[in-house]
């Protein structure tokens, strides 16, 4: 065999291509006659062909033997399927009934004994209450909610077939068309100083946005206003809403849409037309106050002197009524004074610690209905029941865990494995521990994302349970070893939710626990989310071009010898 | 010592159990755990091969099993049954792989920017020559999951190109390159691993 043609040999792919016998017939003659020739591109061919042989071979050596769990896999699992059968279904009878007498059952006679039978806090606050703008402005919020979820799942499930360039574009091409299509928002107008005044003779024909230590509209402003600050005064006009965030707000001018603030102190004693919500230290609506719909106020200290056109739900330490209630009345809290210039035209419920000292002159539709608040007994008076409870909860949580490990075993398992990350799991934990719930509150008062607040909300406090779960597997596993399947890893689930459960029950010591647990089991969900969501390896093509592309590869060729 | 057992069972002169494949069909449960014993050992050494540890392998093979026995009415008689779950237990790793994506393995992304060197013939053909099949399997396990997942699937149980370029989901004119580069990749590990001294690549 002489070196006929040095200069042109093989490329590697191609020999490739022939060792494998994916060339066509005449591409692999081509090689077949080079290689008679060429001492080089035969040596590369047997060397790529005892590649392939070594490669095969080493890969078919049985270099280990079967795990004994394999081998009696198959009549391991019918074995055990039998009895956690029974067991599951004895646990998820004990876990619906714990589950109804301790949540279900008092919130449905509360709700009715407060006279909120058949609709609950929530739709009260969200279809009554200050959060509801109306069909006409909520039904754009709504849509767009519906249309970025959509797209949100849109990308979500294609995500595996996008690089991640191309996911970004997806996403932002996604955005732009929802921006395009939105309805325009109303424009917006950002004021930012120590003082920030709208002038008496001013009109702000926009939403407006303030931002500093004194604000006060003495003028108009026409659409919503959102005032962050330490004082906030309302004497002019607002023909939107009112939301404020601040040390104290007063309101003694009109606002023609409704109130949600957080704050310390709030005095009104202006004009609400429309709803009212506040969590405040202390709030005051005086005789001159006004509020066309509801109020709804969490507060320490109430004083009610002014007039509202329907409802009072509130909760107090201390309150004190003297004005017009043209609904009804629903408080709870320690003292409730109502003095004898109020008038109340529906029904007036009160639970507290104290009865409520009702002057003889006070116009109640109807008699007070008073029921004294029950508390929860503390850790240190601890009956029987307290730990026939306990057992009853560990089941709750074991049916819990079987729902969840049951729908979402994949997940399950990365998170659990993601507990033993201790460091990063409890860091991430704390983080989204304390953070979520702030950021969902916020979002569910300024409106703009009520329904993501909400539903936020809602995964943050089922997250509280998984936790958990996941924790509880994870300890499990520490015990029984790893579990080969989903079945052996809700076993061992049962056994390590158990042993928290015994460590929660310790007095004092067992509070901070349950909080360790919850902390360190929520990193693991959010380190598990946070993978999932990392864009997954695309099935990019590779980026080195073919070294011979006039070599086309057909599929299913026969010829070769090797 | 047993003879090497290719790992896909549909090679001339082995003959797939036909007759168990029928009744675990119709719901056997008798005739279906002799096939999980017949084709465990081999289902458990493709996921060995494919996967990172040891434990990954014994979950895998598990699942991939429970997955075959619900999806066992929707295989076709006529074709290969080991080629089919095959296919299977590729595309169950192939996922699992996928869901970790490359943080935990080698970044395949960035391998794909190396340029790929052709080696001297006669260097390669003395590396091949001087590793034992333990040195591969170890050189094989610190792979990129790509790079390993092409290589079991093509050497071990013997897939076509097609199968190959739908389970990692390339186009097929592809997967040559893609083998290509896993072996390079193979290569570079072997060499890594010593006896360099004989005269490796450069």
């Amino acid at each position: 065999v002489s070196e006929q043609n040095t200069t042109k040999h093989l490329d590697e792919l191609t020999l490739l291509m022939y060792v494998e016998r994916q060339l066509d017939r005449d591409a692999a003659q081509e090689v077949s006659l080079h290689t008679q020739t060429c001492t080089r591109c035969l040596t590369m061919l047997r060397a790529l062909d005892r590649e392939s042989r070594l490669l095969t071979r080493s890969m078919v050596e049985e270099d280990e033997p079967l795990p004994m769990k394999l081998a009696e896999f198959h009549e391991q699992v019918k074995r055990s399927m039998r009895w956690i059968w029974g067991v599951l279904f004895g646990l998820a009878a004990l876990g619906v009934y714990a589950l109804y007498t301790a949540y279900i059952e008092p919130v449905q006679n509360q709700l009715e004994q407060a006279g909120f039978g058949g609709s609950n806090l929530l739709s009260l606050m969200v279809f009554q209450g200050a959060f509801w703008k109306g069909w006409q402005s909520m039904f754009t919020l709504v849509e767009f909610a519906a249309l970025g979820s959509v797209a949100a799942f849109g990308v979500f499930a294609i995500r595996k077939y996008l690089r991640r360039g191309t996911a970004l574009a997806v996403m932002f091409a996604s955005l732009g068309l929802l921006a395009a299509f939105a309805t325009p928002a109303s424009a917006a107008e950002f004021r930012k100083n120590d003082t920030v005044t709208v002038g008496k003779e001013e009109t702000v024909k926009a939403d407006l946005y303030a931002m500093g230590d004194h604000i006060r509209v003495e003028g108009t402003v026409d659409g919503d206003f959102f005032g962050f600050g330490q004082s906030v005064e309302i004497s002019g006009h607002v023909t939107g809403d009112v939301i404020c965030f601040c040390q104290s707000l007063r309101i003694s001018g009109q606002v023609e849409g409704n109130l949600r603030s957080l704050a310390n102190n709030i005095t009104v004693t202006g004009s609400i037309d429309k709803s009212v919500s506040t969590f405040t230290e202390m709030m005051t609506v005086d005789p001159s106050g006004k509020i066309g719909r509801n109020l709804t106020s969490f507060t320490k200290s109430l004083t009610f002197d002014g007039t509202l056109g329907r409802d009072l739900l509130a909760m107090f330490g201390k309150a004190n009524i003297n004005g017009g209630i043209g609904g009804s009345l629903s408080a709870k809290g320690e003292n409730l004074t109502i003095n004898s210039g109020a008038s109340i035209g529906g029904t007036a419920k009160f639970e507290g610690d104290n009865p409520a000292d009702v002057s003889s002159g006070a116009k109640l539709a109807s008699p007070l209905e008073y029921k004294k608040m029950q508390h929860k007994s503390h850790d240190s008076v601890r009956g029987s029941g307290y730990y026939v409870w306990s057992v009853i909860w560990a089941a709750a949580y074991v049916l819990f865990g079987l729902v969840l490990l049951s729908l979402l075993p994949g997940f399950s398992r990365e998170a659990s494995a993601n507990v033993e990350n201790v460091g990063a799991s409890f860091g991430l934990g704390v983080l989204v521990f304390f953070a979520v719930p702030i950021a969902a509150v916020i979002a569910c008062v300024t409106v703009v994302g009520l329904f993501v607040g909400l539903a936020t909300l809602f995964l943050w406090y089922a997250s509280l349970y998984f936790a958990q779960v996941i924790v509880g597997a994870t300890v499990g596993q520490w015990i029984l070893g790893r579990a080969a399947d989903t079945w052996g890893l809700i076993g061992r689930m049962v056994v390590g939710i158990c042993i928290l459960r015994v460590g929660m029950a310790v007095p004092y010591l067992g509070m901070w626990f349950k909080y360790g647990v919850i902390i360190w089991g929520i990193g693991a969900l959010s380190l598990a989310i946070y993978r999932r969501l990392q864009p997954s390896i695309a099935p990019n093509i590779p980026s080195v071009p073919l070294s011979s592309p006039n070599a086309p590869l057909p599929p299913n060729t026969t010829v070769g010898n090797s | 010592m047993e003879p090497l057992k290719p790992g896909r069972m549909s090679v001339p002169g082995i003959t797939e159990p036909k007759d168990l494949i029928v009744r675990a069909r119709a719901g056997d449960t008798q005739a279906w755990g002799d096939l999980y014993r017949e084709y465990a050992p081999a289902m458990f050494r493709f996921c060995r091969r494919a996967l990172p540890t040891r434990e990954d392998a014994e979950d895998a093979t598990m699942e991939i099993f429970m997955k075959l026995r619900e999806k066992l009415s929707q295989y076709d008689p006529s074709r290969s049954f080991s080629a089919w779950l095959y296919k299977v237990a590729a595309n169950h790793c192939w996922d699992l792989l996928r869901r970790r994506k490359a943080r935990h393995d080698k970044d395949m992304e960035d391998i794909d920017e190396l340029p790929l060197e052709a080696p001297e013939p006669n260097q390669l053909e003395r590396l091949i020559e001087e590793r034992s099949g333990d040195e591969v399997r170890k050189a094989l396990n610190t792979l990129g999951a790509r790079a390993r997942m092409a290589l079991v699937m093509r050497y071990y149980s013997d897939m076509s190109y097609d199968e190959i370029a739908d389970a990692l989901g390339v186009r097929r004119p592809f997967v040559g390159v893609v083998l290509l580069r896993a072996r390079h990749e193979l290569r570079q590990a072997l060499q890594g691993s010593g006896a360099l001294a004989a005269g490796g690549m450069q």
